[in-house]
């Protein structure tokens, strides 16, 4: 047998002998990017104590899997130190019930109840404009994909009306006697055609943004910032940005914390996708 | 010889862990295909090195482009942004390479940090497996006034796992390949 196929046997039996020190370290003190929680996965496997420091997975069998000495020790590291926002006692309060230990909490990747706030740079009527997409998990088969739920556009918003109260605007009750002839004066004025629909009215943004984008009206540019909502652990919220900065305390980190029920997430979730 | 031996890397593959249902990836075949990603992406990395150097003969960087592209999925695309500017610029694979190799500097060093993380693999809907590899890149370019120009970049590199068959002496045999997609190319603040 050639001996690179022997060596490479050995490599595949024994991962660990492989040579991981592939790139030339000739850098200096790496051990700031090593802090630094680098990929949204690995603010997933820090938070639920998954991987030692570096970076390499834990699985069930382990002894320091999801131990919460471990967990404490990453959940210190995963807020962004500069934000005086969120207080030490938030901080501790946040932590002992994620901690609990007769009901710890986790987060988990495919469960829902977190999702994706992405801010695009498109080319509307000659100009660059920004448009939020809000994107989430969704299985499709046996595998899942990054879809598109929401989208906000300071355009779509300034077009729609929000005023509920119809005033002079509406249609006469026995209209239909004149085969609806009046519409000619909805249909006079664009801004307040909206007062003519049903209460339960609610202009769908995504339609809108694919119909303009389908015409030719949007062109695509870049993203130019991302971020996360977690709403996954019981009273609580917290949003995920990425700080490129110098220092460990940089990558992927909890930018903002609030303590909610239930009725308030609602509020939140309104106020995040500007309803 | 590179494409041989990724090729029995992928077989040997099959062989490590044997517990688990023949599409879910077990941790020890996970830790295989690992090594098997990083593989690419150390090739990349060197290729890059050489591609970028400009004591590399042209003819010689041009067949080292021919390599690289051989360890991308079709279409991938290296999305590059910088700290001065909102923009995120897009290259094919070959056109970011000869970008690269154009550069105007009389000297140039590309070197790699010794950290790298790799992501868990999550299936998609067309049943491949997708994770992410990420590495760091020192760029070092002197022209021939003596500016010198420095940037650190942080690459996220998409990677593919497919399962597929292939046929050994009448007997199907099936394997885990690994293919590199879109890489994100930032420029970090490490301090």
């Amino acid at each position: 047998m050639p001996r690179y196929v022997k060596l490479l046997m050995l490599m595949i039996i024994f991962p660990m002998l492989a040579p991981a020190q592939a790139f030339n370290s000739m850098l200096g003190d790496e051990s700031i990017l090593n802090a630094q929680t680098k990929q949204v996965n690995q603010f997933f496997r820090r938070f639920n104590g998954e991987e030692n420091a570096k970076g390499d997975r834990y699985y069930p069998a382990d002894k320091d899997y999801r131990s919460t000495e471990l967990r404490r020790k990453y959940l210190n590291v995963l807020f962004d130190q500069q934000n005086a926002s969120m207080t030490d006692p938030m901080r501790d309060s946040f932590t002992r019930d994620v901690l609990n230990s007769a009901a710890p909490q986790f987060l988990n990747f495919h469960q829902g109840q977190w999702f994706a706030e992405v801010t695009t740079r498109f080319l509307y009527q000659g100009k660059d404009e920004n448009v939020t997409l809000y994107m989430k998990l969704e299985q499709e088969k046996l595998g899942y994909k990054w879809v598109i739920s929401k989208v906000y556009f300071r355009h779509f918003h300034l077009m729609f009306n929000t005023n509920q109260e119809s005033g002079s605007h509406f249609l006469h009750p026995l209209s239909h006697e004149l085969d609806f002839m009046n519409l000619v004066r909805v249909f006079k004025e664009k801004e307040y055609v909206d007062l003519y629909t049903e209460k339960e009215y609610q202009p769908d943004f995504l339609t809108l943004f694919l119909y303009e984008f389908k015409k030719g009206n949007l062109k695509f540019k870049n993203v130019s910032n991302v971020k996360f909502h977690f709403f996954q652990i019981d009273g609580w919220y917290f949003e995920l940005s990425e700080f490129n900065r110098p220092g460990g305390n940089s990558g992927w980190l909890i930018s903002g914390l609030m303590e909610i029920d239930e009725n308030q997430k609602d509020v939140l979730l309104k106020y995040i996708y500007h309803e | 010889m590179t494409k041989i031996l990724g090729i029995l890397a992928a077989l040997m593959i099959f062989s490590a862990g044997n517990t688990w249902a023949q599409d879910d990836i077990s941790p020890s075949r996970k830790q295989a295909i690992d090594s098997l990603a990083l593989e690419k992406v150390r090739d990349l990395s060197k290729y890059i090195s050489i591609v970028g150097n400009k004591d590399t003969p042209w003819s010689e960087a041009n067949r080292v482009i021919e390599r690289t592209l051989e360890l991308f999925a079709d279409g991938a695309l290296m999305g590059v942004s910088s700290l001065s500017k909102e923009e995120v610029n897009y290259y094919g694979v070959r056109e970011y390479l000869e970008r690269l190799m154009a550069l105007n500097y009389d000297k140039v060093n590309i070197s790699w940090y010794n950290i790298q993380y790799i992501s868990d693999l999550e299936r998609q809907p067309d049943g491949r497996y997708v994770g992410v590899i990420t590495i760091y890149q020192r760029f070092e370019g002197t022209t021939e006034e003596g500016l010198r120009y420095v940037d650190v970049t942080k690459k996220d590199v998409t990677v593919y796992v497919e399962r597929k068959t292939t046929q050994i002496s009448g007997r199907i045999i099936g394997f885990w390949d690994v293919l590199l997609g879109d890489i994100r190319v930032s420029e970090t603040k490490p301090g």
